[in-house]
């Protein structure tokens, strides 16, 4: 067994049932992901890579086959054991950030260590220490409307990153920017990759920045079109 | 998740949103009010009721002649009733069992004169005994005793008002006072009694206060009576050793009284523990009628809470679903929402504690009502709170743990 293999997809399909028609949104899809890999899923609208995403992100469940991360079969957890997964083993990053407006940067980065039963000084220690690796210590104290959105993507990145979790799973990290501030943010996700050995899944429908992750899935119709590792990776520099 | 987490979230929210919170308990603030307010007002009534009866002796059986007129009295003289009189004492006191002590008593209404002042009062012939079984106390001197008494002694004990009408700042004790053409010396002063406002069966409403006692013994020989017929005494108290057997005693006494007076109804009876027990059980219907209306209320209040909280649930599903997607879990969901409604229901809790404090401090200052605050009615009314908190926080709170993290967190 490998034992840099912290994800296998088997066989995994997503039926929804609309009425009486039946929508297949994931059919057969098999994947396997390493640790410190840098992967993107790309695909149009509509090809099941939201599902896919949420069944990777402990989210959802899969109708049938198999996922297994760090060779804990997840598809058979129950409704703690996988929150219990999105605490310790993901950090979402999203497309609108999904912070919580009431709470400062600082707070909301904790908040996953709230949930984890991490004591409360332990907690602001590592938030800072989280929110220093995004450069954003200095506006630990600030609410979100108080952030450009680039500065909310970083604390929103704080947060996926302050639990160590196995896979960082951004959802259109930089739908939500300008193209300046989403460079930057794809140059935070570049050192996170090369100096924090995370493994960074990118979820995508815009091959400009499918472009920045080294090996690239491509999703159509709910099946896997292509798989391969990305020759014209685009260099943050 | 810590709890404490919880409650400073909750609190949060509540603050967030003042004047939303504040509708949201309106209805807890007035059913806590009006739960504490209603039974202090009750437990008011009930003091002054056991107050009053307690004058009277909860262990006490009291035989009174019937105030009749001239005519009526020659009837029953004519069917050979001899009215009541220290013999019926004597025999009570042989036959009926369990009796521990009887005072007999005898009145004429007579002005009571000192210097030049002169005052219209009741002067009570009593045995000893009178002072324990009626719950007297003495506030100087000394009450009638037994050398006053088997002397046949020209003293006299005051109430309390009469003293101070005659005497106001002089000292009474020693002092010689004249009733009819009798000269007494006044040899104790009684504190002051409750107003007997309420006329009790056959013991008219009046001021004990204004009272004066002398020794039976002499009033017997001193004192002329008004009318030839009238009865020697005019009431017996009967105190019986356990309160249990008042009712079998009084059944007995009737009895007797009735067969030495030839079937002559000329007297009645009253027992002051019966008493009490009717009217609190009258008054427990009307505090039943009170509660139920509290408890509606207070279930208005639950039902605002839930109405308000199922709108918050709504309002937050996108807080759910990011909390949800960082690890929360259902249950954590649910303390979340949960402690909420319960911070929302203790804060009413807190706030319809001092408002019904205060509603029932105003309605005794500003009403003649009296208003006694048990610590219980407010521990009660502070627990139903909490548990309308619970109760009516858990649907929406349900409601918040079920919904699911993918759609949520999509939720705009």
């Amino acid at each position: 067994m490998n034992d840099k293999l912290l994800i296998e997809i088997t066989n995994i399909t997503k039926r929804y049932e609309m009425g009486d028609n039946v929508v297949m949104a994931l059919q057969d899809v098999n994947l396997k992901i390493e640790r410190g890999e840098y992967l993107s899923i790309m695909g149009p609208s509509g090809s099941g890579k939201s599902t896919f995403m949420n069944i990777l992100g402990c989210l959802d469940t899969p109708s049938t086959g198999e996922y297994k991360f760090r060779g804990v079969d997840v598809s058979k957890l129950d409704d703690d054991a996988l929150s219990a997964m999105r605490n310790k083993e993901i950090g979402f990053v999203f497309q609108n950030f999904n912070l919580l407006p009431k709470l400062n940067a600082v707070q909301n980065v904790e908040l996953p260590l709230a949930y984890a039963g991490v004591p409360a000084a332990e907690r602001r220690e590592r938030a800072i220490r989280a929110l220093e690796r995004v450069k954003l210590a200095d506006r630990m104290h600030h609410k979100p409307s108080e952030l450009s959105g680039g500065q909310r993507q970083r604390v929103a990145i704080a947060r996926a990153l302050v639990t160590n979790p196995g896979i960082l799973l951004a959802d259109e990290p930089t739908g939500a920017l300008d193209s300046k501030t989403g460079v930057e943010i794809m140059r935070l996700f570049d050192e996170l990759h090369r100096e924090g050995d995370n493994t960074i899944i990118l979820i995508t429908h815009e091959q400009e920045i499918a472009n920045y992750a080294i090996r690239n899935v491509y999703i159509k119709d709910g099946t896997i079109h292509y798989d391969r590792l990305n020759t014209n990776r685009t260099i943050v520099s | 998740m810590e709890y404490s987490e919880n409650i400073k979230v909750a609190w949060q929210g509540l603050t967030d949103h003042k004047f939303r919170s504040f509708l949201t308990m309106l209805g807890i603030i007035f059913g806590v009010a009006s739960v504490i307010a209603m039974l202090s007002i009750g437990e008011g009534a009930k003091r002054e009721a056991i107050a009053k009866y307690q004058d009277l002796g909860v262990n006490n059986i009291i035989v009174r002649e019937k105030d009749m007129t001239d005519e009526e009295l020659e009837e029953v003289r004519t069917k050979f009733s001899p009215g009541l009189s220290l013999h019926d004492a004597e025999v009570i006191r042989e036959i009926v069992p369990g009796v521990s002590r009887i005072a007999a008593q005898a009145e004429i209404n007579a002005d009571v004169k000192y210097t030049n002042r002169s005052v219209k009062s009741s002067v009570i012939g009593v045995t000893p005994e009178f002072y324990d079984i009626l719950n007297y106390k003495i506030s100087e001197g000394e009450f009638i005793g037994d050398v006053h008494y088997d002397g046949k002694q020209k003293v006299c004990v005051l109430g309390a008002g009469i003293a101070f009408t005659l005497f106001q700042k002089e000292e009474p004790i020693g002092k010689m006072i004249k009733i009819e053409d009798q000269w007494l010396e006044v040899v104790g002063v009684l504190e002051s009694k409750a107003l007997f406002t309420e006329t009790v069966g056959e013991l008219a409403a009046r001021d004990l206060n204004t009272d004066v006692y002398v020794p039976l013994s002499m009033f017997l020989d001193r004192f002329s009576r008004g009318n030839a017929l009238d009865s020697e005494i005019q009431q017996l108290t009967i105190q019986v050793e356990n309160s249990e057997h008042l009712m079998e005693t009084s059944t007995l006494v009737n009895e007797i009284v009735k067969r030495h007076h030839f079937n002559n109804e000329d007297y009645g009876i009253v027992i002051p523990l019966e008493l009490l027990k009717q009217e609190e059980k009258e008054r427990q219907i009307y505090n039943f009628l009170l509660g139920a209306i509290a408890a509606i209320s207070l279930l208005v209040g639950g039902i605002g809470i839930m109405n308000i909280m199922l709108a918050t649930v709504m309002e937050r599903t996108r807080e759910i679903g990011i909390r949800r997607a960082i690890g929360a879990r259902k249950r954590d969901i649910m303390t979340q929402f949960v402690t909420e409604a319960v911070v929302i229901s203790i804060a009413g809790g807190i706030i319809g504690v001092v408002a019904g404090v205060s509603l029932s401090l105003l309605v005794s200052v500003f009403t003649d009502v009296s208003t006694y605050i048990r610590l219980y009615s407010i521990v009660i009314a502070f627990a139903f709170s909490v548990v309308v908190g619970v109760v009516f926080g858990y649907l929406p709170a349900k409601n918040a743990a079920n919904l699911k993290p993918v759609d949520s967190i999509r939720y705009e």
